[in-house]
């Protein structure tokens, strides 16, 4: 079953154009590898797939239904559903929120009571190899290893069925690399999620992907 | 921390000034003693044309040229940090006409619009802090659009609209303490500019003349005889306050601006 897909999508950014008809299609608990040579347009693609921004031309469907004429409880769940993770780690976290205020954050957004935040968090971070510490820290004070966790468990605990994965791994260093693939992996075995895997690296792309677009 | 010494220390004798005049001010306001009398052990500065302790009223009217320019400071930054906010986050009609607002406000001449205003309205410290801070925050609109801008296409903003917060949310929580910093010194700026506005339309005498101000007391001086008979004692202190609390003012905002400078090179 298809999960979120791209149709014939075209952006440009004036008279640059990014890329042309470029369709993409990602079905439930796969893994979609998006390489391309850097400035072709794979990060502006994922944040068209991720509803951030929208193509020129084409459609993007989430479940069947155009994210363009979404509204309301459909729109909802769209946005919790598809969650993106970027490729600097530190930057997806605000630099003047510590990152226990950034991630509570999100569970005031799910309904998550208040009492219950800190149980939650330091459940999920130990789920992620991480120590509960990094809650008082700011973005700047913790590895980029920590930070992309972080983030991922950040992007976690809303339950999403789609991933979008900017290149989540070029700004670590190797070792931090096979560590976070390996997490991205087991997150995926236990709860089923669906990945776009961008990269230029194709070697952690067919590490990662069952398939490979390239775009 | 020591650059901020001497702004801060005189920020402070200011402050207590306003806060607890009754307890520094020599006698209150309203005794009368021997008019125009020269500075002497009792009265430091002298007495004013109606007998009055000039070092006390310069303590008492501490407190209301510092509320009107803090208060207005305040107006201006609410009024052009939501502007400034909104116009920076939205890219569409909003933001031309935000700004279109904000360019009409820049334009005006705003001392000769104050006076024309304050002279056909009944002069008063709250009029005059509407007036001050609804001229004045223009320019905060302008910074914090331009900063806002900046960061509305940053990975944490985008994080936080994939996550599904609301843009008010956005706004107000995750753009608004990054945008912060550069509202604090448009702030200490704006306060210190309708600090001299006051002065200058209390010296016009366009203020209420029952309320003491230090732009009042030298408007008294000049008015009263105090540059005649070359009471420099009289309308000198007033003078030096405002000077004094302006350069206090400003130094704070400048010293800040240079900190979050050297903090960014690093």
């Amino acid at each position: 079953m298809l999960t979120l897909c791209a149709r014939e999508i075209t952006h440009a950014y004036g008279n640059h154009e990014v890329f042309r008809d470029f369709s993409i299609e990602v079905a439930a608990g796969e893994t979609v590898g998006l390489v391309g040579p850097s400035g072709c347009g794979k990060s502006t693609c994922a944040r068209i797939l991720a509803g951030l921004e929208a193509p020129q031309s084409g459609t993007v469907e989430f479940c069947g239904t155009d994210i363009a004429g979404m509204n309301g409880s459909g729109y909802e769940v769209f946005r919790r559903s598809v969650q993106m993770i970027f490729q600097d780690p530190a930057g997806s976290f605000n630099p003047v929120r510590t990152i226990g205020q950034s991630i509570s954050a999100v569970l005031r957004l799910a309904g998550v009571p208040k009492a219950e935040h800190r149980a939650v968090l330091v459940e999920a971070l130990q789920k992620a190899g991480l120590q509960d510490e990094i809650l008082s820290r700011y973005p700047d004070q913790i590895s980029g290893g920590q930070a992309q966790r972080a983030g991922i468990v950040r992007g976690l605990l809303i339950s999403p069925s789609v991933m979008i994965l900017d290149e989540p791994t070029s700004a670590l260093d190797v070792s931090v690399q096979a560590q976070i693939l390996h997490l991205l992996k087991e997150v995926q075995r236990e709860r089923g999620i669906s990945y776009v895997f961008i990269s230029h690296d194709t070697a952690v792309v067919s590490f990662m992907a069952d398939r490979v677009v390239r775009l | 921390m020591r650059r901020y010494l001497l702004p801060l220390a005189l920020i402070a004798v200011f402050a207590t000034m306003a806060i607890f005049p009754g307890l520094i001010a020599p006698f209150t306001p309203t005794e009368r003693f021997t008019t125009y009398q020269a500075p002497d052990k009792v009265h430091i500065f002298g007495t004013d044309d109606m007998g009055r302790d000039i070092l006390s009223l310069v303590i008492y009217a501490t407190r209301l040229s510092l509320f009107i320019g803090f208060a207005s400071g305040a107006v201006a930054i609410v009024i052009g940090t939501v502007i400034g906010l909104v116009a920076g986050w939205r890219t569409d009609i909003l933001d031309d006409l935000l700004m279109g607002a904000t360019d009409i406000v820049l334009i005006l001449p705003k001392i000769p619009l104050v006076i024309i205003l304050a002279a056909y309205l009944s002069p008063g410290p709250w009029l005059l802090i509407l007036v001050l801070g609804l001229l004045s925050w223009e320019s905060v609109a302008r910074v914090v659009r331009s900063k806002v801008m900046q960061v509305r296409s940053a990975d944490f903003v985008l994080a936080a609209r994939c996550l599904g917060f609301s843009d008010t949310y956005i706004i107000f929580r995750e753009i608004l303490p990054v945008v912060f910093p550069v509202v604090v010194p448009k702030f200490v700026l704006v306060t210190a500019s309708a600090m001299i506005s006051e002065a200058s339309l209390s010296f016009l005498g366009l203020s209420d003349p029952t309320v003491i101000s230090w732009g009042v007391m030298i408007s008294d001086a000049f008015n009263h005889g105090g540059f005649i008979r070359k009471m420099w004692y009289w309308w000198m202190p007033p003078a030096l306050c405002i000077i004094l609390g302006v350069l206090a003012i400003t130094s704070l905002a400048f010293l800040h601006e240079r900190g979050a400078r050297e903090v960014v090179q690093l």
